[in-house]
């Protein structure tokens, strides 16, 4: 029996048109691991569509993945809704294929950090238990 | 294991009866909140709950089980669409089981619920077990609750569906509907115990796959009438789309065969003799395990059986026994 306790819960979105879904799902499973509840949500998600899904699953952090080369409209995107929707408490952390150079413009833009491609496992599961306790 | 963390920012920030205000105005946002408060059992849910309830009883809630992959969350997909072009505003409430080992979930149901995108008729939250048995959380009919006073008018819940004991779904629904699919072994097996007594109305999904006729006929030939309603058996096939008229005209059918022979009232009466004593057992259990009278005779009782003074049958009813006013 597990005793019930605040969960973390996290929002693992797949935002644009790229159809890879394997590193998200790899997160996923970390994530729960490490005692999470993770929401995943599938391909192919609007920036609306994942809002929406946030602000009814009420999850501490959405973490975005895109290959697609999208990432700098759909990310900020996100937190322009979020903001909108009276929920900017929710932290927004991306990953993906992301060109370094694009990094301070998604961080300026209120994504609060980016996962490359070679981020260790274990870093994206620390930010999200920090997302977690309202860090 | 993980420490309790500390209460979420958004929870913190805002008060829980502005919370509920904002509830009956119909915000998603407030909606997710007092579930999340309610899940994580925090102290200000069973005061948010106290003021909702009176707000709740509109809705009518139609439970899904099955076993896993069936195309539970395809269907109720599906079955949102048909009532959104109605008009009609729909709640999901889909569970997932946690993980004993990690306590954490991957809360897969969404992905096959994405055709509903923002619309605003629709709210679905995705729900994890936290340890809870019979395909359910805790949680779960409280938060259908929250959804029905957020003014849905039809809520579907999504049980896990792992096994033997999904008869809880069937005493808190309005319609239980128990899918099935061809192919899943021999016919026989699907009729695991309890299966045939507690659905309202049958599905066998996926029948695009071809041969579900047989089992189609082996239920319709086990499913017998219970209080005047025979179950109906619907062919259905949720990635196409088929059956699905057929389906919701059955919901609704089962709807009004509740409301026309009483049998609604009937199962809110057996629904809240059941909850109450579970919130009573719940509220006993806290209660022994406090420094309150009632934990400290917990405790004296308890030496006595060890010291076998006392047989524990008898230290249970000594433990129920009214308490004597003071001074006696
Ligand atoms: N061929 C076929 N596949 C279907 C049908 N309905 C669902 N599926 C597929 O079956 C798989 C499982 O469907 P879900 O709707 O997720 O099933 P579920 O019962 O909700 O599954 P769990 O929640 O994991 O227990 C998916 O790959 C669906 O696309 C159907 O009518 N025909
Ligand atoms: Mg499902």
């Amino acid at each position: 029996m597990i005793p019930i306790a605040k969960k973390i819960r996290v929002l693992i979105a797949k935002p644009g048109l790229d159809g890879h879904d394997r590193g998200a799902k790899v997160v996923a499973r970390a994530l729960r691991d490490a005692g999470m509840e993770v929401i995943y949500t599938g391909l192919r998600q609007t920036p609306e569509d994942i809002v929406e899904a946030a602000i009814q699953e009420d999850v501490d952090a959405i973490g975005l993945s895109c290959l697609s080369g999208a990432h700098m409209t759909l990310f900020p995107e996100v937190v322009k809704l979020l903001k909108k929707r009276k929920s900017g408490d929710i932290l927004v952390a991306g990953g993906g294929i992301i060109p370094e150079e694009d990094v301070p413009k998604l961080k300026k833009a209120g994504i609060k950090v980016v996962f490359g491609p070679g981020t260790p496992l274990r870093d994206i599961v620390a930010f999200f238990e920090t997302a977690g306790k309202g860090a | 294991m993980r420490e309790v963390v500390p209460a979420r920012k958004g929870a913190a920030r805002d008060s829980v009866s502005s919370l509920v205000d904002d509830l009956f105005a119909g915000d998603k946002r407030a909606a997710a909140k007092l579930i999340s408060l309610i899940e994580d059992d925090e102290p200000e849910a069973t005061e948010a709950l106290a003021r909702i309830f009176p707000h709740t009883g509109r809705a009518h809630v139609v439970g899904f089980t099955g076993p896993p992959g069936v195309g539970k969350s395809s269907l109720i997909n599906r079955l949102v669409r048909r009532y959104r072009s109605r008009d009609r505003k729909v709640g999901v409430v889909a569970v997932d089981p946690t993980s004993p080992y990690t306590g954490g979930a991957v809360l897969g149901d969404r992905i096959r619920m994405a055709d509903t995108g923002v619309d605003p008729g629709v709210f679905i939250r995705s729900m994890a077990t936290r340890g809870h048995a019979g395909g359910l959380a805790l949680a779960t009919f409280d938060a259908v609750r929250v959804l029905d006073a957020l003014g849905m008018d039809i809520v579907f819940v999504e049980t896990v569906g792992a096994g033997q004991s999904e008869v809880e779904i069937a005493t808190r629904a309005h319609t239980t509907v128990v899918v099935e699919m061809p192919m899943t072994g021999d016919a026989v097996q699907t009729m695991k115990a309890g299966i045939l007594e507690i659905g309202d109305v049958y599905v066998v999904n996926k029948s695009d796959l071809g041969s579900e006729d047989v089992l189609v006929a082996n239920l319709k030939f086990q499913l017998t009438a219970r209080d005047g309603w025979t179950p109906p058996v619907i062919r259905t096939a949720a990635t196409e789309g088929r059956g699905i008229d057929e389906l919701a005209d059955a919901l609704d059918r089962h709807a009004a065969y509740l409301d026309q022979t009483g049998f609604r009232a009937k199962r809110e009466v057996a629904r809240a003799r059941l909850e109450i004593l579970e919130n009573a057992q719940r509220l006993l259990s806290r209660r022994v395990a406090n420094r309150s009278r009632l934990g400290r005779a917990f405790d004296a009782l308890a030496e006595d059986v060890a010291a076998r003074r006392l047989d524990p049958h008898a230290a249970a009813r000594k433990l129920l026994e009214p308490t004597r006013p003071r001074g006696k």
